[in-house]
């Protein structure tokens, strides 16, 4: 082996090197393959052998209810979330100093409060009698109640969740060859068409990346429903909640554990063909 | 379930203390009783020789379980009694009991929750021979567990909308017609179930079974008009202050709070409130022993020391003699008095031990959809 021939200093290297090789694999497993495994096993041994817990969720109304909840706010949070924090990137890549600096502020200082802060934070705006319902007043659209549901639930959301969506796609952006652009334009390309048939093409795939990243995030939100949904927009994450806390139904809320796992899994690998797909095309 | 009584408890003794209403020496005598003192946080305590870990719901009723009730056990046994307020629902006791490391002593839970683990095997018959079923309130020293405090579901109001003729019954908290605006309810369903079977006319006497399919069907009612499922009893205090909800119901300690705040803008009545204990649990193989869980049990069973909690805390008594020492200043907040106690419905815990969790599953059903 070639320990033997190894100097103090190239033992030292070699060991330091293999141990920093095996360490993930190995926290990895400790931390979250093991349990995970774990999860798995009470998902069909609790209360006893059997599927009998995937079978509940997957024929109880009550949980086919949740899921399909939970998949509709995540739908729609994520497509309104896409759209605007692709504008906001796209003004952070490509404006000027000052501008794109402040939508680069505008970007992070959310990013770095704290979720229950901002889920405080819109009960206040959105909450009836609050800002918002206000504003709604003094522009005569009175009793329109704005706190409280499952907007405001897919509101906190979407807050949330912009930033993320803003990095994956600026780091495309800023990707993109501006030269490629420069020579459209010189070729007698207008500028509306320059972005839509060379610019959105190209940052597609930070667009992808963003959708699967911000619909999987989206998937496991649990303080912000909880906070701003008045207790009616009760989604997977919190089933899970009530199951392992509540009911100390230890089988059912690890089964519905390893439904969502699933389920992230499934879109991501989703996501990964259709990038292939879209790489593909785009040769 | 009321899992967020003591998480509760204690915000509301940090709110009197901060608002000035308590002193710091009351304050600090709150926290020993609800048990949280030594750590000023919800941190995990493993229990040693000469130690003792009560755990509780964390926020005020740490240093409320200090103040009435640790401090001077700790002081009097030469012993350290530490304070857990992480909360001790059934799950996190069913992971203590399963884990073989147990950590906590005495668990200050729920009854219904903790029959339900106890008829698992995972708690300690409670020594009958140690703690005293005298003083205890008739029906409410249980196998696995012994009631140490009440609290009650009660009806909060707008008292400057509805003063005149403030509502008397869940009949009128379900009337919107008569009593216009918003309502709350808890999002644990503890005490909703109640409230919908007696608006819809069922006895106060005969409650129990509840008739589960009825009071959904109650509920579907009010829904409409429902602005939120609290989960946490600050949350209900901020609908009723700031008048999102016309009528709540509450946990009458956090009435009383949002009366005080608001100068009886809100106010609230015991007609038709539902009187809930919590209980002293010990999972088997606590680490200080049985036999000291117990003691600590019997020592928090002292009369004073009650009224310190309902100083402190606003709960009620267990103990029948501490009524005679309340003062007359808290008087209305001794929810388990004899007066008092007379307009409420006593919860019937072996009902929530052996129906609570599918009938959570209903009642959570029903609010999401």
């Amino acid at each position: 082996m070639m320990r033997a021939q190894s100097t103090p200093v190239r033992r030292y290297a070699a060991t330091g090197s293999l141990a920093m090789l095996w360490a993930l694999p190995v926290i990895l497993t400790l931390a979250y393959v093991l349990p995970f495994a774990g999860v798995t096993l009470w998902s069909v041994t609790r209360p006893e052998l059997g599927l009998q817990n995937y079978v509940r969720i997957f024929t109880g109304a009550d949980f086919q209810a949740i899921f399909f909840r939970t998949a509709w706010v995540c739908l729609v949070s994520t497509a309104i979330t896409i759209p605007i924090a692709y504008l906001l990137a796209y003004y952070w890549v490509m404006g000027s100093g000052r501008r794109s600096r402040l939508v680069e502020i505008c970007i992070f200082i959310p990013f770095w409060i704290s979720v229950l802060v901002r889920a405080f934070g819109w009960v206040v705006i959105l909450r009836n009698n609050g800002l918002a319902s206000d504003v709604a007043n003094a522009f005569g659209l009175g009793g329109l109640s704005t706190g409280r549901n499952v907007w405001s639930v897919i509101t906190g959301m979407v807050h949330f969740m912009v930033p993320f969506a803003v990095l994956p796609m600026a780091s495309v952006m800023r990707k993109i060859d501006r030269r490629v652009l420069l020579a459209a334009l010189g070729l007698g390309c207008r500028p509306l068409g320059v972005f839509w048939r060379i610019y959105l093409p190209m940052s597609l795939p930070g667009v992808f990346s963003a959708l699967a990243m911000t619909f999987i995030f989206s998937l496991g939100f649990f303080v912000t429903p909880m906070i701003l949904g008045g207790g009616r927009v009760v989604l997977t994450a919190e089933t899970v909640f009530v199951q392992m806390f509540q009911t100390a139904n230890w089988g059912l809320g690890a089964a519905l554990g390893v439904v969502l796992l699933v389920a992230v899994f499934a879109i991501l690998w989703l996501s990964q063909r259709v990038m292939r797909i879209e790489q593909l095309m785009s040769r | 379930m009321n899992n967020d009584l003591k998480t509760e408890c204690l915000e509301l003794l940090k709110d009197s203390h901060l608002a000035g209403r308590i002193d710091r020496r009351t304050f600090l005598t709150g926290l020993v009783l609800l048990g949280v003192a030594p750590h000023l946080g919800p941190r995990s305590a493993r229990a040693a020789d000469g130690q003792l870990v009560v755990t509780n719901w964390g926020g005020d009723a740490v240093g409320a379980f200090e103040t009435a009730l640790t401090g001077s056990y700790a002081e009097q046994q030469g012993i350290a009694v530490k304070i857990d307020g992480s909360g001790p629902t059934k799950g996190a006791m069913k992971a203590q009991f399963e884990s073989g490391a147990v950590s906590w002593d005495v668990c200050d839970a729920d009854p219904g929750a903790t029959k339900s683990l106890g008829e698992a095997g995972m708690i300690e018959p409670i020594d009958y021979k140690v703690v005293d079923r005298e003083k205890v309130q008739a029906g409410f020293a249980y196998e696995y567990s012994v009631a140490n405090y009440f609290l009650s579901y009660v009806i909060a109001y707008d008292a400057k909308q509805f003063g005149d003729n403030p509502p008397k019954s869940w009949a009128d908290f379900w009337n919107v017609e008569k009593y216009p605006g918003k309502r709350s309810l808890y999002k644990w369903m503890s005490g909703c179930m109640e409230a919908a079977l007696l608006a819809d006319g069922v006895p106060m006497d005969q409650l129990y079974p509840l008739d589960e399919e009825r009071a959904i069907r109650k509920l579907n009612e009010i829904k409409p008009h429902i602005v939120s499922f609290w989960d946490s009893g600050a949350e209900s205090q901020q609908l009723m202050r700031d008048g999102e909800a016309s009528m709540a119901l509450m946990w009458h300690t956090r009435a009383n709070l949002v009366e005080k705040d608001t100068g009886g803008a809100v106010s609230w009545t015991y007609a038709q409130g539902v009187l809930a204990p919590s209980g002293w649990a010990v999972i088997k193989g606590n680490p200080a022993g049985s036999a000291r869980a117990m003691d600590f049990i019997r020592y928090c069973q002292d009369p004073a020391r009650q009224v310190d909690l309902l100083r402190t805390l606003g709960c009620g008594p267990t103990n029948p003699l501490a009524h005679d020492l309340v003062p007359a200043e808290l008087k209305r907040l001794d929810c388990s008095s004899a007066e008092n106690m007379s307009q409420q419905v006593l919860m019937d815990m072996d009902w929530y031990s052996a129906r609570g969790d599918q009938a959570l599953e209903k009642y959570l059903a029903m609010t999401a959809s």
